[in-house]
């Protein structure tokens, strides 16, 4: 083994060396950590922690904005050091390389843009919406969130699966410390640990998905694994409509990893920690729960996409699981009256939206959906948080109303309008773009019920607008009316900030408007959540710039894998079968699309979609506005709500019975998992631990016992008597040198 | 190698059977420094103990050194009899310290830390 | 002689440094006696410097058989040693130091003995570093010798306590008798092969083994002296002395303790079997049977009883006594598999890289302890000062919470004793068991695989009980030592097992690197050839 720094990774095909200032972009955030332990080590009482930090991170952001610009359309790695290398015969499987080295192409380099640049302004956001807590506290929210963004670096840029699994589990440890930031609220402490819990199964699922990448293609690194024969082979095979050939281990492989991208992007069956999760604060929720980490999974999938092509049932799992995601986090969210609550579940569905598209195996729907749903989401969640730290955490939209209208809040008002507006996909917003090339796809794509999706899709699109805009109408519009809420966010300390929080004691509350920092950052956010929309037309022919900077990457593997795709690339010619995985022309797979045709009401869905789902969108925003509108909005149809807690949304609910009840209580999944997990779980472990007891524990026992009474066969020879221990020197010399030269001579 | 005291002249080379003798001397004196060292139990007496083992090897080694005619095992010696000159001086240190301690000279006597 | 000046610079400072330390350590100015352990530090740090700057060469039979450890060797031990020095500063004369600034006793130079005591530190670690560069049996033995005779003082005068006194006498005794024993196996290697220098005596031992086998006179001097050397890395069955003596001297001494004669027996034992087998790797041939039957049978006994008797104990330094005993038995695995072509096959890349990961965990644990001492000093009965360190394992239930740097300290520090995956420790003994396994010692590896499961039962009490404990009453009688830069060296431990395991890699290449031959650049291309290695392709495509 050599010592060479910087070495290298690889002379494999198309795999260049990136420079190593590179490395800078994961490094910053590390030193960002080393300094805020030392700021905690020297009992730092200022605001320090928090500079470095956003200093750090707008490094890094510099440096991922300088590599784009250098290296993007060119897949190169670079190599920090080798972190560590085994080998134990000289066999294909038999040397295991993980080296720290970082893998940068368009996808990486996609995702390191938006979560450097996310990052950067959260921190500064943070800075502001933390500052109740300078000293200690503080400290340790900023040790943690650079930690985060180390972690998350790592996972994305790792050039080994083995990279992105230690990535993976530090950006989980990151969320456990940070929604357990309050960890002297109950519900904080059991959030965290639900949302670690859970973490876990997923993460159980990604460890075997990698072992067993190991066991079968014999490397971890992405460079090897994406240009090795076998997997060539595979996806000829599949490509040819040779399916059954591929092995059942590569099959479960992607299985496996889709289990881990499913804890950690919550989709279902394994959501259930996100909506607890926003017990955190709320720059965390909106970096780590809406923007960045759930979106690892999202990641994990388009960066491990050649794999997932060989698998036959993967991605098919993947579209359907997204998709009922999707419906029952957009049914929760109409229920709710936490506004944070209901952003969550929104992210829990949007999220459900972006795996529908990967699996659409348009890379470019999901992936565009990630990147437009980072800033208009990251904007929702610092919007109410801006909310909550305004209004003494008060978070229940029957209690808000009016903010459109006091002094203070209109740049609050106008991030959250524009982030609504995105979410609830109104045309010409980046929102709209990216969900209409998923719900297109979803048509366009034949497969295992595909177009029912397709349909199911569009509707959740109409509710996720009217949610969205329940929101807005009720909190932003109407008369001016709120209650504070019984806590300051969370806080521990309660008084210290000095701000209005005593006065509501007595009657009085005075909602503090956000600061200069809070509003700069909203007000960046909502333009570069406007400006998102713009990247559609970069390169409109290839979907849009996420789509011309993905064909570079292996995450383009358009129409690949699909049996009946499959099928049809055998009968449209040559041309198709023999591609490998990254140089497919994108103009033969746009030709493709009309010779599979998955249509909508018999026409192109690319075009009619742009129709369709801005008729559901604004369908939903109308029902908002007419259920929740404040009176005078426009007068007649819209609006009459003149009150913060009653709307004419209550009279339908009551006709519809039990329903909003029921998901209002998120369907009761939560206790459904309880009665169907916990319960049995117990009584099983009752019955195990009787087992336990009897078996288990009694060759445990042997085996700690076995140690046990050897030791105390030996102790007495320990007798502490000088000559007892020479006597034993003496004798034991005698004794082995005897029975060595009696065996071997 | 072997050839350096012969050209200088020396008388002819030890035979093996003289070396054995001293061999055989040599190993009783190690292993009755080693019993010694076993069964005594003044502080005193083992340390005189390890010094006769120590001359044990230095016996071995003047008469592998005569033996090879060359000098190395000699020089050997030397070093070997400085050694042993330093931890006499440790051990009468620490004999002075232990007997001001507990005004007994025997080894037994320290025997509280065990197990 | 220039030449082999050349190299010995970092003994040289040391040596220098022990002089004035020796000097200044007898000043009347309380200030500049505080700096005896800043000079021992920087001289050790300039060792450090010079030793990474040497590069030895092979041609002019200067060196021993593996000149590429010197570097290595003696850049790990300047590194480990400035950990122990800033744990040892202070140990000493400390309530002398505490009357005299009170003004309740005069100045009396002959009742300090703070000059000495470091002076006979850096002795300990010159002798130390000469172990590493010995080329013949009498070098080694002086060496061996003035890395011990220092360490029999230092316990002996470390607490006013008697059972420092009884850890000293136990200790020179039993270490006399080693000495003995190996001395006189040098005497009888001397005897079979006509030479006292390393390289010849390995040309003459291929030579017999290419006659009629060794001799017997040859064969009885390696089997002694290989038993002889058990006693400074307390192997079975001269690992007798190592609990009382660790229990009885302060616990900085401790942490000295398991890291200098360890270090120095195994640099011993691989001089010694570089002598006699394996030459530079595949191309020599492997230990003579009843070598490597004897270190087998030493092995396996060593990490057993190390690891059953450590489980029995409730006192932390006995406990780490124990398993220090056991980690010699793990890393003679490393000395039975010999030299490999890559690091994961070669187990003396895997004891040098050990020794690096044993030194600095096991620094960081002791410095734990050494961190928590009694609220109150106690007189001893010849009147003296007496700070009792911790001792009882009792002492650190609850200490993540009460004093979370050093819990914490002792949890990643005894994780990583334990072997624990993604730490040092971990990575440390897996080339342990791949170059058991390369070697074919298959038995041998399953051995040390379930004493390592055997460990986890002792360490995972020091990783639960500050971690997940309640601190009882006895915990309460501790606080934290003024001297700062104990509970430093805990936290450098543990960043150092950390950062350790980041750099896994590159460290792992240098201990590799270091049992390379070195030769002239005339010989250079042979040494490319004889030695291909992986880091030709990394990622080859295959």
């Amino acid at each position: 083994m050599m010592i060479s720094p910087l070495l290298a990774a690889a002379d494999t095909a198309g795999v260049g060396v990136a420079p190593a200032w590179v490395l800078a972009i994961p490094f910053l955030p590390m030193l960002a950590v080393v300094l805020t332990t030392l700021c905690a080590i020297s009992k730092n009482k200022t605001k320090l922690p928090a500079w470095i930090t956003v200093g750090c991170l707008a490094g890094s952001f510099v440096v991922t904005m300088l590599a784009f610009m250098t290296l993007s359309g060119e897949t190169n790695t670079v190599t920090a050091w080798r972190w560590f290398d085994l080998s134990w015969g000289d066999g294909v499987g038999q040397q295991m390389v993980a080296n720290l080295g970082f893998y940068i192409d368009n996808l990486s380099l996609l995702w390191m843009m938006f979560v450097t640049g996310l990052a950067t302004l959260i921190a500064i956001y943070a800075s502001e919406y933390m500052e109740h807590d300078v000293g200690k506290g503080y400290t340790r929210f900023f040790f943690a969130f650079a930690l985060f963004v180390f972690s998350m670096l790592c996972l994305v840029m790792g050039d080994n699966l083995l990279l992105l699994y230690l990535g993976w589990e530090g950006v989980g440890l990151c969320s456990y410390l940070l929604i357990g930031y309050f960890y002297k609220k109950p519900e904080a402490v059991a959030a965290a640990k639900k949302a670690f819990i859970v973490n876990r199964i997923g993460d159980l699922g990604l460890a075997i998905g990698v072992m067993l990448t190991f066991v079968h293609f014999g490397t971890l690194e992405y460079a090897e694994l994406f240009n090795s024969a076998q997997l060539q082979g595979y996806i000829a095979a599949v490509q040819e409509g040779r399916a059954g050939d591929v092995p059942l281990m590569a099959q479960l492989i992607a299985v496996f990893l889709m289990i881990g991208a499913f804890g950690k992007s919550a989709q279902f069956p394994l959501y259930v920690w996100l909506p607890d999760a926003m017990e955190g604060p709320t720059p965390v929720s909106a970096l780590i729960h809406a923007a960045t980490m759930v979106t690892a999974g999202l990641y994990l999938i388009a960066r491990m996409l050649p794999v997932f092509l060989v698998s036959e049932w993967a991605l098919p799992v993947v579209a359907w699981v997204g998709t009922i995601t999707a419906l029952l986090a957009a049914t929760i969210g109409m229920a709710q009256f936490d506004i944070k609550r209901i952003m969550a579940y929104s992210t829990v569905s949007q999220l459900g939206y972006m795996f529908a598209g990967l699996a659409f195996l348009t890379s470019t729907g999901g992936v565009f959906h990630v990147v437009t749903h980072a800033f208009f989401k990251a904007l929702l969640f610092l919007c109410c948080g801006a909310v909550m730290h305004g209004f003494a955490g008060q978070l229940d939209l029957r209690k808000l109303s009016g903010l459109w209208h006091m002094k203070g809040w209109r740049i609050v008002s106008v991030g959250m309008l524009i982030g609504c507006l995105n979410l609830a996909g109104v045309p010409f917003t980046a929102g709209y773009f990216s969900k209409d090339m998923i719900l297109a796809e979803a048509f366009v794509t034949p497969g295992y019920g595909y177009s029912l999706l397709g349909w199911v899709l569009l509707l959740t699109a109409g509710m996720t607008a009217y949610y969205t805009f329940r929101v807005f109408f009720r909190v932003f519009t109407g008369p001016v009316q709120f209650e504070a809420g019984d806590e300051h966010h969370g806080s521990d300390d309660h008084g210290q900030d000095g701000h209005a929080h005593e006065d509501h004691a007595q009657g009085h509350f005075h909602p503090h408007a956000p600061g200069i920092r809070i509003n700069a950052v909203l007000a960046t956010l909502s333009v570069l959540a406007v400006l998102a929309a713009g990247l559609y037309f970069v390169s409109p022919d290839k979907h849009g710039w996420v789509g011309d900077m993905l064909e570079e990457s292996t995450a383009h593997n358009v129409y690949t894998a699909d049996h009946s795709a499959a099928a049809m690339f055998v009968i449209d010619g040559d041309t198709h079968g023999a591609h490998g995985h990254d140089d497919h022309g994108h103009a033969d797979d746009h030709a493709a699309h009309g010779a599979h045709g998955g249509s909508i009401l018999g026409m192109d869905p690319h075009k009619v979609m742009y129709y369709v789902s801005a008729v559901f969108g604004l369908t939903g925003i109308l029902i908002a506005a007419w259920a929740h509108g404040p009176k005078g909005l426009v007068s007649g149809f819209i609006g009459g709500r003149v009150e913060a807690g009653k709307c004419r949304m209550d009279g339908v609910a009551a006709k519809l019975g039990p329903i909003p009840r029921w998901a209002e209580n998120k369907w009761y999944v939560d206790e459904f998992y309880h009665f169907i997990l916990v319960r049995p779980l117990r009584v099983c472990s009752h019955i195990f631990h009787m087992i336990d007891k009897l078996l288990v524990d009694g060759l445990v026992n042997l085996f700690g016992y076995l140690p046990r009474l050897l030791g105390r066969g030996a102790q007495p020879g320990q007798s502490g008597v000088l000559h007892g221990y020479a006597l034993s020197m003496a004798g034991g010399v005698g004794v082995i040198l005897f029975i060595v030269v009696m065996v071997t001579l | 190698m072997i050839a350096t005291l012969a050209q200088a002249g020396f008388p002819e080379a030890m035979s093996g059977l003289t070396l054995y003798h001293y061999l055989f001397i040599s190993a009783v004196m190690f292993v009755l420094g080693l019993i010694g060292f076993v069964t005594r139990r003044n502080l005193i007496v083992m340390f005189l103990c390890t010094e006769m083992m120590f001359q044990a090897s230095g016996i071995a080694l003047v008469a592998f050194s005569r033996f090879y005619l060359e000098y190395t095992g000699q020089v050997f010696v030397i070093f070997v009899l400085t050694v042993a000159a330093a931890e006499a001086a440790m051990a009468l240190a620490l004999v002075v310290l232990l007997f001001r301690r507990n005004e007994s000279l025997d080894g037994s006597v320290w025997s509280l830390l065990k197990g | 002689m220039a030449e082999k000046l050349a190299y010995l610079w970092p003994e040289v400072t040391l040596f220098l440094a022990t002089c004035a330390v020796m000097v200044i350590g007898l000043s009347p100015s309380a200030a500049v006696r505080r700096l005896c352990p800043l000079i021992s530090g920087l001289s050790l740090a300039a060792a450090g410097i010079f030793a990474i700057g040497t590069t030895p060469t092979l041609a002019d039979g200067a060196e021993g058989l593996m000149p590429g450890m010197l570097p290595y060797a003696k850049a790990i031990i300047a590194a480990v040693g400035i950990l122990i020095v800033m744990l040892l500063a202070g140990t000493v004369d400390r309530g002398e130091e505490e009357e005299l600034a009170a003004g309740v006793r005069k100045f009396d130079p002959l009742r300090l003995t703070s000059g000495e005591f470091y002076a006979f530190f850096l002795f300990s670690l010159t002798g130390l570093m000469l172990t590493a560069s010995a080329d013949s049996l009498i070098w080694l033995f002086l060496a061996l010798e003035l890395t011990s005779l220092p360490t029999y003082v230092m316990v002996t005068i470390s607490t006013a306590r008697s059972r420092a006194k009884e850890a000293g006498v136990k200790y020179f005794f039993l270490g006399a008798l080693g000495a003995a024993i190996f001395l006189y196996g040098f005497a009888l290697i001397y005897g079979g092969t006509g030479s006292v220098h390393l390289g010849e005596i390995h040309h003459q031992i291929t030579l017999q083994m290419a006659g009629d086998g060794l001799n017997g006179i040859t064969l009885a001097g390696l089997l002694i002296s290989i038993l002889g050397i058990g006693f400074k890395i307390a192997a079975v069955p001269m690992h007798y002395y190592t609990a009382d003596v660790y229990q009885g001297a302060a616990t900085p001494v401790t942490a000295m303790l398991a890291f200098v004669p360890k270090t120095a027996g195994f640099l011993a034992l691989i001089l010694l079997c570089s002598a006699i087998g394996w030459h530079y790797g595949e191309t020599g041939h492997a230990l003579p049977d009843t070598i490597r039957l004897l270190l087998w049978v030493m092995a396996v006994l060593t990490m057993t009883l190390g690891n059953v008797l450590a489980i029995l104990q409730t006192s932390m330094k006995r406990m780490l006594a124990y398993s220090s005993i056991a980690h010699s038995g793990y890393m003679l695995v490393g000395i039975i598999a010999g030299p490999g072509a890559t690091f994961t096959e070669s187990g003396i890349s895997a004891v040098l890289f050990y020794l690096l990961t044993y030194g600095v965990m096991s620094t960081g644990a002791f410095a734990v302890i050494a961190s928590l001492e009694r609220t109150h000093a106690e007189r001893t009965q010849t009147g003296e000062l007496a700070y009792d360190e911790a001792d009882s394992i009792e002492a650190i239930r609850g200490l993540a919470r009460a004093k979370p740097l050093l819990g914490w300290s002792m949890v990643i520090c005894a994780l990583s004793m334990l072997g624990f995956p993604l730490t040092v420790g971990f990575f440390g003994k897996l080339p342990l068991f791949t170059s058991g396994i390369a070697a074919g010692e298959l038995p041998l590896v399953i051995v040390l695989g379930i004493n390592s499961a055997i460990a986890a039962f002792y360490y995972l009490r020091l990783v639960s009980y500050p971690l997940f404990d309640e601190a009882g009453d006895e915990a309460g009688g501790f606080i934290t030592t003024p001297m700062r830069t104990r509970p430093a060296v805990a936290a450098i431990g543990a960043v150092g097992v950390l950062a350790m395991t980041v750099f896994a890699g590159p460290l792992m290449g240098l201990a590799h690197d270091a049992v390379q031959p070195k030769l002239h650049d005339s010989d250079a291309p042979i040494a490319d050839e004889a030695m291909p290695t992986e880091e030709a392709e990394p990622v080859a495509a295959k």
